[in-house]
Order: C-alpha cells, then structure tokens, then sequence
C-alpha cells in the first residue's frame, strides 16, 4: 500500500483514540441520563493528572492511575452539582469545562513551577507489539504494534457494548436515562445511578487524555484537549449512544482531521486553518443530516427529584 | 441544604427578607473566594496580599479603573445576550465565535470604507459586527431548528469554525501584508472609538453596554416579546397553547444575543486593539455565561456581575505581575461561581422541570 495512506490511515487512529475513550465515557454519562457537555474539562484534567503524576513520580503507571482520578473528581464535581442539585446539565458541564481549564493552568504554574511556566517531559509508552499479528504486513504495523491505551480504547467498544445491552446493570442504567421513574418502580434509586455512570464515564474519558500526554505529545499545556471532548460529544450522537457506531464516527472524525496530511501530501492549495475546520464542519453536517432521526435517551437532560422526598 | 435556598416562602426572618437570589450570589461570591484563598495558599502566598494587590491592581489608580472598564464591557454586551437566552431555554453558547465573526465583519468594514465622518464609520462598522454576530447566530439557530441538532452543540461547533475564520481571514486577504503576526492592518483614526475620559484609555464601549443592559431589561419584562421568551423557557407546553411561534422565538433570541456579542466583537477592535488581531475573542464567550449566571439571568444585575469579572480579571493580572500567582485562577473563581449559583439555582426548579 502506498506510504501515503498508510501515514493517513495511522494518523486517523491515532487522533480518533482519545476520542474514543472520551466518547465512551460519554455513552456511560448520556445513557444514564447526564448530558456529557463536560467531556472537554473531564479529558483536559486527565491530561493533566497523567502529565503531572507521571512527571512528578516518574511513573507513567501512576499518571495513568492520576489521569484516572482527575477525570473521576470532575465527574464527582459535575454530579453533585447536575444531580444531587438538579442543575441545568448543560451549562453545569461547561461550567465544570471552565474551572478544569482555570484550574489546571493555575496549578500548572504555580504549584508545578513555582511562579513560572515549567516545561514537563513525559515518557511516551512504548507500543507493545502483539505477537504473531504485528508481523502481517500492512495491516501488522497499523493495527498491531500500538501503544496500551490505543488498543484499551477500542477493545473497550466490545464489553461496553455487552454490558449496556445485556447485563442487568446496564439494563438499569438506561432505565435511568430512558424512564428514570420506572427504574425506581423496580428498586434502583436513578439518582444513585445518575451519579455513578457520571464518575466512572468521566473517569474514562480522563484516560483520553492521558492517551493524549502519554502516547503523543508528552508534556501539557494550557487548554491542550482543544474541542476534542466536543467532538466526541458529537460522535456519541452520531454513533446514537452506542459503542461501535460511535467508534466508527471517532474514525471518520479522525480521518477528517488527518485530512491535513493529503493536502500536504498532493499539494493542495489550501489554507491550513480550513483544514483544521474540516471535523468540526463534518461533525456539524452529520449531525445535520441526521438530526432528524436521532433519538436521544428520552429522560436525558431532564433531573431526577427522587419521588419520596421534596 | 441549599436546596432552600431562595425558596421565598420559606423566609420568615426579617433579617433575610433580601430577595433570596441576592444571597444566592453573595454566598456563591464568598464561597468563591474561599476557593481562591485555598488556591493561594497552595502557591506559598498570603491570600491577604493577594487579594490586596488585586484590589490595587483593579482599583489603584484611574487607570486601572479604567482598563477595567473596558474589560467588562464585552463581557457586559455578551452576558445580556446569554441572559436572555436562558430565560428563554435557548442555551447559546456561541458567544466566543458570535464575537470573532463581529470583529471580523467590523474590521472588514472599516478597511473597505474610507468613510470621513468619524460617528457614521464608527457606526456603519459597529452595524457589520451587529451584522456580523446576528448572521452567525441565525445560522446556529436555523440548524438547531431545522434539523433538530442540539443548540449547544451547534453554537460549540461553530465557534471553533469562527474562530478558524477569523484566523484565515487574517493569513489571507484581511492579513497586513509583512506583518510578523496574523493581524489586519491598523483602523484609521475616524473608525477608532473616541475615549470617554480623555488622556485614558477608557472609551465609549461602556455606554453601548450599559444602555443595552436597561433595553435589555425593559424589553424582557415591559413587552409582549420579552413575555413570550420568558412563558417560551418556563414551559415550551404553555407558550405552544398561547400561540408563541417556537422559531421565531429562539432565532429571535439567538440573534438578539449575537448582535450583541458581535457588538461587543467590534467595540473590542475599534476601541481597544485599532485592528482585528488572532485570539482576541478567545474565553469571551464563557466568561459572559459566568456574567449571566452570576447576574442570576436578569439583564440589569449583568452590569454589576460584568463589573466584577472585568476587574477581578484586571486585578488578578496584576497579582500575577506582583507576587506571581498566576493569573488564571480568575476562570477558577468563575467556574467555581458558575457551579455554585448553578447548584442553588437547580433546587429552586419544579420536579422533573423540561
């Protein structure tokens, strides 16, 4: 195959991967019920804790673990506030995008650097080849000798997928998110739920942006996730709120952005920055052109008053 | 807790008979700051100093107060619009790209028309960022309504792309040529705002926001249209009953709020940069969904929440300068605040509210 669709195909992986893992934090979030609009501040604090943790200790294990923790705190932040409050989830969400970007700069400088602007380097993992596969041609080298958390990103579509579908959990999960009152009809308390989904999605999503210090650019910096939690936030609707069609729009978004290689590539006279808006106008023409036929999880964004209380 | 917070008839002390909002913002305000007294003190700062350079630094001389006047002005402008949006349910977060656009288009007017007359350039190229912003914000309302995507998402989107605009608009055909920086050459001097107090760098911007604020709120709660957007965000239900067209509410809205973000878009190039430069829009258009919420979504009460952001902003500046805390621990104090009136504001909503 020619090196040119093989650089394009590889770029379209590697930018869709935190997408990806955004995006089924997200899935766990809306089908509860909890509009994702904080995808962007749950990734960017991940990013964060995965630079600083791994940068302070050394560890890049322990920035994962620290990436974890981040995503989870601010989906603690945005749970408190969407559910146990009943805010308006939406602008709780951009709200908590906020105070992620003013805190992590803030801590950034001055804890990190002590009045300055510190310049971290972060080891970037290794890829870890999978024997026998990575030797197919082609195929072998793109798909098999990954880093870790490209393939957790997308073997984590399969037991999402068996988990909302088939499990009892997640039958009770989209309960909360479709019918929260019928699921409290059946015993399980949807606030409760609500609030878990949040956390554990975010805590998802803060891996994407370890995948982002970790696996490509190896330092943070200020507001670095740069609308790649919107974007996700708009795969999961064009993936209507399931794994593998929203794997597959992270794919095609991807492919969007690594368009800027075959410009390069074929010389084409156009203007970088129109490139650069291509996933954003493609993410908008989808969502566009099946806007019509998107059927959201029907009790989302509408809160939860517990009926035994208030 | 503070789910009783505000519930009027819950107030039986004359000592709280302040309207309930009032001590929803001073509670989210004080807890603000106690955020930020943590945040200091993690830096190895005393927050008594801080918070005493910021005061200077917002307040120390008549220059201070007036760079910090000509902060909140956009801030002011765009937090009317988002204001009037959420009273109506129409969350429009486009405010950022709503004020690229703005600029741009003003910007472009004025490097197209040599107009003379200083009060009719500042006014025709002040009508292109109007134009500008309405434009942008009927394009995201007309995609929101007509193909039933998610207004949020839409306006999210589009900002990224106005943004984008702007900056090939200034790599392209609105670029000074040799420039080192994207930016468009400068305005002539009759399409600069003149200054308000002279010998400052205050200009006439504030008086643009403060007069839309009182119009704002005069249209909101003395006209039949500012009726029908606030029946329009209490229940989509009643407005229908009563007849209120749905597009024409929230394409009116949205394009209200993106006039005047694209007001404010074009006050910032005439007043404070003379030329459109790369990023000048950038947190704008958060910064006035914090505006809006602190001012509880009522249009007057955005001049003193849009005051407050302006010169915390100035202030914290200064503190970085002085003592070197960083600066962005003002978008900390704003998403604090945003969650906390957020918080005591979701209590206050009807079960299982639309």
């Amino acid at each position: 195959m020619d090196s040119a669709v093989l650089d394009f195909l590889a770029a379209t992986i590697r930018i869709a991967t935190p997408l990806m893992l955004a995006a089924m934090g997200g899935i766990i979030s809306e089908r509860a019920g909890v509009f994702a609009v904080g995808l962007e501040g749950m990734m960017l604090a991940g990013a964060f804790g995965a630079a600083a943790g791994t940068f302070l200790t050394g560890s890049t294990a322990i920035g994962i673990a620290s990436s974890i923790g981040c995503g989870a705190l601010v989906g603690l932040t945005v749970a408190v506030v969407a559910v146990r409050f009943r805010a308006d989830q939406m602008v709780t969400g951009l709200a908590a995008n906020a105070l992620v970007a003013g805190l992590t700069s803030f801590l950034l400088r001055g804890v990190i650097g002590h009045g300055r602007t510190p310049v971290i380097h972060t080891a970037l993992l290794d890829p870890w080849p999978v024997p026998g596969l990575s030797a197919i041609p082609v195929i072998g080298s793109l798909l098999f000798q990954q880093p870790p958390l490209t393939y957790l990103a997308f073997t984590a579509t399969v037991p999402l997928y068996w988990f909302l579908v088939n499990s009892h959990a997640g039958l009770l999960l989209r309960a909360a998110g479709e019918n929260p009152a019928a699921a409290y009809s059946v015993g399980a308390n949807p606030a409760k739920i609500r609030t878990v989904a949040t956390i554990a999605g975010a805590a998802i999503t803060g891996l994407g942006g370890a995948v982002l210090v970790l696996q490509q650019v190896g330092t943070f910096s200020d507001g670095m996730t740069g609308g790649r939690g919107f974007l996700a936030l708009a795969a999961i609707i064009v993936g209507r709120w399931m794994p593998f069609g929203t794997m597959a729009a992270c794919l095609v978004f991807g492919a969007a952005e690594a368009m800027h290689l075959w410009v390069q590539v074929l010389g084409l006279p156009v203007s970088s920055y129109i490139v650069q808006m291509l996933p954003y106008l493609l993410a908008l023409a989808v969502l566009a052109a099946w806007g019509r036929s998107v059927v959201m999880p029907a009790a989302i964004g509408v809160a939860y008053g517990d009926p035994d209380r208030s | 807790m503070s789910a009783d917070i505000g519930q009027p008839a819950r107030i039986r002390s004359p000592l709280l008979a302040v309207h309930p909002s009032t001590w929803r913002t001073i509670f989210a305000m004080a807890a603000g700051l106690g955020v930020t007294a943590l945040l200091i003190l993690s830096v190895g700062a005393d927050p008594l100093t801080a918070y005493r350079t910021i005061a200077l630094g917002a307040f120390g001389s008549l220059e201070r107060v007036t760079y910090g006047l000509n902060r909140a002005t956009p801030y002011i402008l765009c937090g009317i619009g988002v204001s009037l949006c959420f009273r109506a349910k129409v969350i429009n977060i486009g405010g950022e790209g709503q004020i690229a656009i703005g600029g741009l288009c003003a910007t472009w007017v004025a490097l197209t028309w040599p107009i003379a007359n200083p009060a009719i350039a500042i006014g025709s190229a002040a009508l292109g960022g109007i134009a500008g912003g309405m434009i942008w914000a009927s394009l995201a309302g007309g995609i929101h309504l007509g193909r039933g995507v998610n207004e949020v998402l839409v306006t999210l989107l589009m900002n990224f792309i106005a943004v984008l605009l702007v900056a090939e608009a200034l790599h392209s055909w609105i670029g000074e040529i040799g420039a080192g920086f994207p930016q468009s050459p400068m305005l002539t001097a009759n399409y600069r705002l003149p200054k308000l107090i002279a010998g400052t760098d205050l200009h006439i911007g504030i008086l643009f926001a403060l007069v839309a604020a009182i119009l704002a709120n005069i249209v909101l709660w003395c006209t039949s249209l500012g009726f029908a957007w606030r029946i329009f965000g209490e229940s989509r239900m009643a407005a229908r009953y009563a007849g209120f067209s749905r597009g024409r509410l929230t394409i009116g809205v949205m394009a209200l709020a993106g006039g005047l973000a694209g007001l404010a878009g074009a006050i910032e190039v005439m007043g404070i940069h003379y030329r459109l430069i790369e990023g000048f829009s950038k947190g704008f258009g958060f910064n006035a969904i914090a505006v809006a919420l602190l001012a509880a979504l009522k249009p007057w009460a955005v001049i003193p929440a849009g005051l407050f952001f302006g010169f915390l902003e100035t202030g914290t500046q200064a503190m970085q300068r002085q003592i070197g805390v960083p600066s962005s621990l003002v978008i900390v104090i704003q998403g604090v605040t945003m969650l906390l009136v957020l918080a005591a504001m979701g209590g206050l909503r009807p079960k299982g509210g639309s």
